[in-house]
């Protein structure tokens, strides 16, 4: 596949000379690519930018981008997801679609390929394709030979013309078959295949056997392949809101049969719009639950598109949409109980996904314990989604059902130093000033001391001991503060700090 | 067995509007009310606090933004007695007045495992988080905290809030942090403050204790009392009691006679 004119030239004069993309090898500058005016001009590719020039002195010159044209690559091959979800790459320009079970949709093999040869030639690239029983001889046959349609079943008189590159073979290997005479593929599958094997390798006739079609292999896809897949095509591309939506629920209407089925429910989903231009965009909602409900699956993309920073722009239509799973679950579909537990966990499980596809599921929290005495780390805020409730029994061991509470509500997320002055070096402070403010402590308990885990820190010096204090200030207002270091043994002047609020 | 699901849920749902006036729970409250435990503020109130209905706890200064906190939270103790609850705040919020701390929630005799903490980046999007929550009819509670006094919190906003809030017996309360503006359509509003904990000065600091100013009740009728209470949170009990006593307080003692609002003071104006 080849971009026929970089449409960022401007100039309508170097637009009309032939162009080269150059690139370094072994400290000279080569031809890495060029269109079809240069290669008419007697340039190729390989060929040293000074030799073309002296051919060519006219010419306009680009810079290799490698990562570029990855980019577009990938972009081309979201692109080409319309008509199958798995699409693999094939070397560094092209690409390689599995359409099996795929291409009645579009109605048949030759409306699909004529249909992404004009779609691509439209948006500027010029590409080869072929359609084969296999993945190597369709691409044999689209580097090496003319593309096209192979009927089932005839890739070994299709193959049986091309060179030996074509099995995607080393250089040295093609000249080291073709000093015993073997040019074509053909050539190579009439010899006997014992003495091949014992001097190239296996490798060689495995090939070979793929070219011809006789043993089948798979794509490795770009993306995992969903097991399970809904889509609409429309003739007359559809761009308003309430079509879309309507579209999404019947998508996942079909969807929730096949999930049904197979007894699954969706832990993950996934929108893909494809727009007739050209361009594609996928959205992706996580579940809390396993879930079929279709409309339970709408309301959670309804969510999603109505917080898109940048919303879905249809531009002159989406012509293919396709809604998949690519992660599922068993769905253990449970009876409703009459103190109804399960429907209320259910009830809370679809709150809290629809408030992640609106805000992100990192935004929708549980508090989870953590082994530590370290108090910023004794607990952690986990995703609701991925069932992250802690037992009511982790927490037993901060219940004292007597006394006043010895850890606060709320805890800073970083610990902020205040000015403090204490009766004694080790006491508690007797005034203090926080965020600008003055505050006389009339009441205090402490310290409580919390030593550093000495054996949760590697190389870096220890962090100092911390002397905790509950103290309360004039007005009644509770915090706990602590003084950072042992005084007189860890440091001279141990910082004290603001940590957490009470009640 | 048959039933469905949604029948069942409608059934439950009746099942918490039954006696919305007048009938009683096994500890004396009201059904759809929910007693503080502070025997003069359940009797300003009518009879405990208005479930399915939306309430505001707003700091008296600054600084009591901790304290106002800790009501609210005792609140949820008592609305949220088994069920799971929705804590919402604006990232601004978190960060100014610190985020919520497991250990110190379970101190303070809640479930930190039944609490779902969502936080947004903005107010609009707290107040889609608060209305989404409070059709979720399983939760006990949802506590909305937004930050200072934004925009999208307008009348027509809390409004909505509170008939989400009357449709789906969820009860709302909405934490006023770093904001001041009254809010509209609420049954009651409270202006906390911190106050002394019973305890000997130098002692140690004793329990949550609260100077709690109800400056709006609307729960029984447009102008009910308000008034001024010395609150303690026990943890234990799980219930507000006052501060200056320290004899048990026992919820299914005596109901008080209508009559006895001659302790309570007079609603005021404010601000």
């Amino acid at each position: 596949m080849q971009r026929r004119r970089r449409p960022s030239y401007p100039s309508s004069v170097q637009a009309e000379l032939p162009l080269i993309v150059t690139t370094k090898a072994k400290g000279a500058l080569v031809i890495a690519a060029l269109d079809v005016a240069a290669s008419q001009a007697g340039l190729g590719v390989g060929m040293a930018l000074a030799t073309a020039r002296a051919l060519q002195p006219a010419l306009a010159i680009a810079e290799h981008d490698p990562a570029a044209d990855q980019t577009l690559l990938e972009r081309i091959a979201d692109w080409t997801e319309r008509y199958t979800p798995c699409v693999g790459l094939v070397a560094r320009d092209g690409l390689a679609l599995d359409i099996t079970g795929a291409a009645h949709l579009m109605g048949g093999e030759e409306r699909l390929l004529s249909d992404c040869l004009s779609r691509l030639n439209t948006q500027g690239f010029s590409a080869t394709a072929a359609i084969a029983g296999t993945l190597e001889a369709a691409r044999a046959l689209t580097l090496f030979g003319e593309g096209g349609i192979i009927v089932p079943g005839r890739e070994i008189e299709a193959t049986a013309d091309l060179p030996l590159a074509a099995l995607g073979i080393e250089d040295t290997l093609v000249i080291a078959l073709a000093r015993l005479g073997l040019k074509r593929i053909d050539d190579l599958a009439g010899h006997p295949r014992a003495p091949l094997a014992a001097r190239f390798g296996l490798d060689l006739l495995d090939r070979l056997d793929r070219v011809r079609g006789l043993v089948d292999s798979s794509i490795s896809p770009r993306r995992p392949m969903p097991a399970y897949i809904a889509e609409r095509r429309f003739a007359e591309p559809i761009g308003h809101e309430e079509d879309i939506h309507r579209t999404i629920l019947t998508l996942a209407a079909d969807l929730a049969r096949l999930l049904e089925r197979q007894g699954e429910g969706a832990r993950r989903l996934e929108l893909a719009f494809f727009r007739a231009d050209g361009t594609m965009r996928r959205l992706s909602v996580e579940t809390a639950r396993p879930l079929r409900d279709p409309k339970a699956v709408m309301r959670l993309f309804r969510e999603r598109l109505d917080a898109l920073a940048d919303p879905l722009d249809p531009g002159f239509g989406f012509d293919v949409i396709r809604l998949s799973s690519p992660i599922t679950e068993p769905n253990i579909a449970h009876e409703p109980d009459f103190n109804g537990q399960n429907d209320l966990a259910e009830d809370i499980a679809a709150l809290v996904e629809r408030l992640g596809a609106r805000l992100s599921p990192s935004r929708v929290m549980r508090i989870q314990p953590q082994d530590t005495h370290l108090p910023e780390r004794a607990t952690r805020f986990l995703p609701a989604q991925n069932g992250n409730a802690a037992l009511a029994a982790d927490w037993d061991v901060w219940r004292e059902p007597e006394g006043a509470p010895t850890r606060p509500i709320r805890l800073l997320e970083q610990a902020e130093p205040i000015e403090v002055i204490a009766e004694v070096p080790d006491g508690p402070p007797i005034r203090f000033r926080w965020r600008r403010v003055f505050h006389v402590v009339v009441k205090a308990e402490g310290p409580e001391r919390i030593a550093p885990e000495w054996w949760r820190t590697t190389g870096q010096t220890l962090p100092p001991t911390r002397d905790y204090f509950r103290i309360e200030d004039e007005n009644g207002a509770r915090f706990w503060v602590f003084r950072a270091g042992l005084f007189g043994r860890e440091n001279e002047t141990p910082g004290w700090f603001m940590h957490g609020l009470f009640g | 067995m048959s039933v469905s699901r949604e029948s069942l849920k409608a059934l439950r749902q009746s099942i918490a509007m039954i006696g919305r006036d007048g009938a009683r729970h096994i500890d004396g409250s009201e059904m759809g009310r929910i007693l503080l435990g502070h025997p003069e503020a359940d009797r300003a109130l009518g009879g405990g606090l208005m479930r399915a209905a939306s309430h505001d706890v707003m700091p008296a200064t600054p600084r009591d933004a901790a304290a106002a906190t800790g009501f609210a939270l005792g609140l949820v103790a008592r609305l949220a007695e088994a069920s799971a609850w929705v804590w919402i705040r604006q990232d601004m919020a978190g960060r100014e007045s610190g985020e919520p701390y497991g250990p110190g929630l379970a101190a303070f005799g809640l479930d930190p495992s039944r609490l779902v903490l969502v936080s947004t980046p903005d107010a609009r999007e707290a107040l889609r988080a608060a209305e989404e929550s409070l059709r979720c009819t399983a939760l006990g509670a949802v506590l909305f905290e937004p930050w200072g006094d934004p925009k999208p919190l307008d009348l027509t906003a809390t409004r909505r809030l509170s008939l989400a809030a009357e449709q789906s017996g969820v009860t709302l309360l909405t934490l006023r942090s770093g904001g001041h503006g009254p809010l509209g359509s609420s049954r009651t509003r409270w202006d906390i403050a911190a106050a002394p904990s019973v305890g000997e000065i130098g002692s140690g600091p004793g329990l949550p204790t609260f100077a709690s100013h109800l400056v709006l009740n609307r729960q029984t009728g447009a102008g009910g009392p308000g008034g001024i209470w010395n609150m303690e949170w026990t943890h234990g009990e799980r219930i507000f009691r006052p501060a200056n006593s320290r004899h048990p307080f026992s919820p299914s003692g005596d109901r008080p006679v209508a009559a006895a609002a001659a302790a309570v003071l007079p609603f005021q104006r404010t601000g």
